[in-house]
């Protein structure tokens, strides 16, 4: 019945075959190495560099794993293929098992895998462990802009968040329990940083982390917080310790003063429409007053008889759009954020006002 | 081996057949008949899920495209990910696989409670246009996970989001508790726990996980559904409730429902490569009992999808370690498949091809999954496009490549027609090539700063982007061949008889499609059954059956 044929497995095919694996995988593994992620992503904080070496040490030992699997599995199939000569009743070896080669790739794994576990709880109390943070404050998530409380700061900073290099930075992170409709989960994530935290209505987790390179990078949310969370971004400045006095000055004078001044009459309508595809268009369309989405649409905004009187009974004029914009908004067509949650300046405020008043139906 | 005695039992009591078109083919009691039945209809919910898959590419090909609405597209992923975890990959893996093979593979003329079976399938019809029918009252929008407190903000269709992923999780503790009892108390004399074929090994282990993890699921739902309707606030921060509760219980029920969703397969993968390599599996009792091992620790693993959440270190570490445990009996399994492959006589027929791309794509989804386990990297990774890539790579190219597999060689089984073989084969290598072209960029864009479950992005992701929309364009269009190819054996298909590829598992010993209540006389099983080039271990198989050469 069997026509097994005693054939030598281990003879110079497989062991060639073994070789060409070899160096397929020593190429991979030398690719690991000389591309890393930081060739494509910068590492703009302190621990960056221990987990994108995290990252390429498991990558390098995946590259003969893969290798291996695949190039076995296609030399087996190639080597051991039936061919015509066979007759329809061969079979292959009879055996079932390998004890001492079952052994070791349970052995090999399990030990990379402690490697793997050891070097990981090495890296990981950077997250957690607290330094002697010089800069502690707080970010908090809202629907949907990232604010953030400087200590000495009587006004919070929106979605531009500022940060002295080389200054080890302790960020209490939590989401806004202000209305219940704005306590979602969200999530602070800088991939420069290598650094996430979830924003938990009701938690408050304590992150660290010491910018390390000059320049802006993107602050992303990752936890899914309603119709806004696509283009919920921020900006964090890694500036030199002298750049960020120099802003921390202008906040704590901009507070006194209450704010800056809009002047309505010099807005760039360009620059608006550009601002409006970017953050309005999350609600509003450039569109008729009864084509709604999370707000009515748009156009005609000061012109269209249709459009309900937006402030004090009256139509509304640029002066009273400015002042929506900039203090929000609370009445009969919902709600809208003020001009610090929406992460606008004044300067913005007229450049939209600028374009409102070319959208025509 | 030793021998072990065995003797017919004394009654056998069969039932006549049903005779009116209801008992037979709507509320029938017959597994086989069961297992079409949900063939069929996650069959049908696949192309829906697949469809809004397609939608939400469309909307993704460009950074600022307007396909969809924002809200429409969170809808789409919801739906999408909601549906093909729970109406299509569990059911037809337990539901359509489990009652197609598993009787019939321990020698068995039903399960256990086969009224019980056919009520577990009717559950399913109405989760079905539950899930989807939620489009129409606002469908929920927090993907499949539907965290709270966001979900608790939703329209009404989270609601019925909630109901439908309840009737699923009856239906699928019943069928666990129905598939164990089965498999503990209706093998055929002689067939030992190390003689069950490793398709049966598999399905124990996925009904285990089933019956035990599936009510934690109905709890956090029926919490969700209560909070929602009556305001009862379970999870809502501001008056007490804990959002991060939730995310405990989802996934306490989730990460073993990972298992759920791939250890069938591997049992799949078990029995189509020793039929197609025509010798004994490399390690049988290695294979059977890392699935065990498996089905345990998955229980012991679900806070590594909670790293960000704020965890404390000290909770995060035993997730951390446990996850890489879980590494070594899967690669024990991987390794033997391949080494089961050494020295064999390898017949690449399409349900082996569909196993070696399952092996490939699978391996890969494997590794991916351990850096996700490592927390340091696991705190840049999660909640990007790399988790999408890793759990695409799971999902679709292990599971979904596996019960494709297991459709083509088990086709001419169900439906006693064989499958196009060129067919078979240009359906395989349109979907391994656009599979990977769709899901490995995907762990780029993921690592350098895409996020998931988004509208829009950068539009420096745009170009990836396309090419991954065009990509899953050609890999939805690949299902088309596979629709084509099973209408068509209906009226072209040769006729296979029972045993078309040569295999020596009990459900090959009978007529395709097997007859009602299965076996003449109930089989009497003398050994495993992968022992290729000796005589079969079965008595009381009549001798026609008995020649297992393959045909094809």
């Amino acid at each position: 019945m069997s026509h097994h044929t005693d054939e030598n497995h281990l003879d110079g095919g497989f062991w060639r075959a073994v070789i060409v694996m070899g160096i397929i995988s020593a190429l991979g593994m030398w690719g690991v190495v000389v591309f890393p992620i930081e060739n494509y992503l910068k590492e703009a904080a302190q621990q960056a560099a221990d987990i994108d070496w995290l990252f390429r040490f498991m990558a390098f030992f995946s590259v003969p794993i893969l290798v291996y699997v695949n190039g076995f599995i296609i030399y087996f199939v190639i080597r051991y293929r039936t061919r015509p000569s066979d007759s329809i009743q061969a079979t292959g070896s009879p055996i079932h098992d390998h004890s001492a080669l079952e052994t070791w790739w349970t052995i090999i794994p399990a030990a990379l895998m402690l490697a793997l576990g050891l070097l990981s709880y090495k890296v990981l109390p950077e997250y957690y462990g607290a330094q002697a943070a010089a800069v502690t404050m707080e970010a908090i998530g809202h629907k949907w802009d990232f604010e953030f409380r400087y200590p000495g700061l009587a006004q919070s900073v929106y979605n531009d968040l500022y940060l002295p290099i080389d200054v080890p930075v302790t960020m209490d992170i939590t989401s806004s329990e202000a209305q219940a409709d704005d306590a979602v989960i969200h999530s602070f994530w800088v991939p420069e940083f290598r650094i996430k935290q979830d924003m938990v209505p009701g938690m408050v987790v304590p992150i660290h982390f010491t910018p390390n390179r000059l320049g802006t990078y993107r602050i992303i949310c990752t936890e899914f917080c309603g119709i806004g969370h696509s283009r919920m971004w921020g900006s964090v400045h890694v500036v030199s310790q002298a750049d960020f006095n120099t802003w921390f000055a202008t906040q704590q004078k901009q507070s006194a003063n209450g704010g800056p001044k809009v002047n309505v009459a010099s807005g760039d309508a360009g620059a608006g429409q550009a601002l409006f595809q970017q953050k309005c268009s999350v609600c509003h369309n450039a569109a008729p007053f009864d084509q709604r989405k999370v707000g009515p649409g748009l156009a005609d905004l000061f012109d269209d008889p249709q459009h309900p009187a937006l402030v004090d009974g009256k139509k509304a004029d640029p002066a009273d759009v400015a002042e929506i914009l900039e203090k929000g908004y609370t009445g009969s067509m919902g709600s809208m954020p003020n001009m610090q949650a929406n992460g606008i300046s004044s300067t913005d405020i007229a450049n939209l006002v600028a374009y409102l008043k070319t959208l025509h139906k | 081996m030793a021998v072990v005695e065995v003797s017919h039992a004394t009654s056998e009591h069969i039932h006549p057949p049903p005779e009116t078109f209801v008992q037979k083919y709507v509320f029938s009691f017959d597994h086989k008949v069961i297992a079409v039945q949900y063939f069929i209809t996650t069959g049908l919910f696949f192309v829906l899920a697949g469809l809004l898959a397609e939608l939400m590419r469309a909307q993704l090909a460009g950074p600022n495209n307007h396909v969809l609405s924002v809200t429409m597209y969170n809808q789409a992923y919801s739906v999408h990910g909601s549906a093909m975890v729970w109406l299509v990959i569990i059911p037809v893996l337990t539901g359509a696989f489990g009652n197609l093979i598993m009787p019939l593979q321990i020698g068995a003329r039903d399960v256990a409670f086969p009224w019980l079976n056919m009520f577990s399938f009717w559950l399913f019809p109405p989760a079905g246009i539950l899930l989807f029918g939620s489009f129409l009252l606002g469908a929920p929008e927090a993907g499949w996970t539907e965290y709270p407190p966001i979900s608790l903000q939703e329209p009404a269709g989270t609601s019925m989001w909630c109901a439908a992923i309840f009737l699923v999780g009856v239906s699928s503790t019943i069928t666990g508790l129905n598939f164990l009892v089965t498999i503990i108390k209706m093998r055929a004399p002689g067939m030992t726990w190390t003689r069950m074929p490793l398709f049966v090994w598999a399905t124990a282990v996925t009904a285990f996980l089933s019956f035990i993890a599936t009510a934690n699921l109905s709890a956090a739902l029926l919490a969700l559904f209560i909070e929602r309707t009556f305001n009862v606030p379970y999870y809502d921060p501001s008056r007490g409730g804990s959002p991060v509760v939730w995310q405990h219980v989802f996934w306490f029920y989730s990460h073993p429902a990972v298992y759920i969703m791939v250890l069938p397969a591997f049992g799949i993968i078990s029995e189509i490569i020793p039929t197609f390599a025509r010798r004994p599996i490399f390690g049988y009792k290695a294979i059977a009992y890392s699935s065990t091992a498996i089905g345990l620790m998955s229980f012991m693993v679900w806070a590594h999808h909670m790293f960000t959440s704020g965890l404390a270190q000290w909770v995060q570490l035993p997730f951390m370690i446990l996850t890489m445990a879980i590494a070594v009996p899967t690669g024990v399994k991987i390794f033997s498949w391949v080494a089961t492959l050494w020295a064999g006589k390898i017949r690449l027929a399409s349900p082996l091809l569909f196993v070696l791309g399952f092996l490939s794509t699978f391996t890969f989804g494997g590794i991916t999954g351990i850096f996700l386990a490592s927390v340091p990297a696991d705190i840049h990774e999660h909640a990007t496009y790399f988790v999408v890539a890793h759990l695409h790579y799971v999902l679709f190219g292990g599971s979904i490549f596996g019960i494709f597999a297991g459709l083509y060689y088990w086709w001419p089984k169900m439906t006693g027609r064989m499958l196009d073989e060129r067919l078979a084969k240009l359906h395989f290598w349109t979907m391994f090539v656009s599979f990977n072209a769709t899901f490995l960029p995907m762990h780029w864009i993921g690592l350098f700063g895409m996020p998931r479950r988004v509208a829009t992005y950068d539009p420096v992701y745009g170009g990836t982007n396309l090419f991954i929309s065009i990509s899953a364009f050609v890999l939805g269009a690949s299902m088309l061949i596979f629709a084509y190819n099973a209408l068509r054996s209906a009226k072209h298909g040769e006729l296979a008889g029972p045993n078309p590829w040569g295999a020596r598992t009990l459900e090959w010993m009978i007529p395709s499609p097997p007859p009602y209540y299965n076996f003449d006389r109930i089989p009497i099983v003398l050994a495993a059954p992968y022992d290729y080039g000796q005589p079969l271990p079965y008595r009381d198989v009549a001798p026609e059956y008995l020649a297992a050469v393959p045909r094809f």
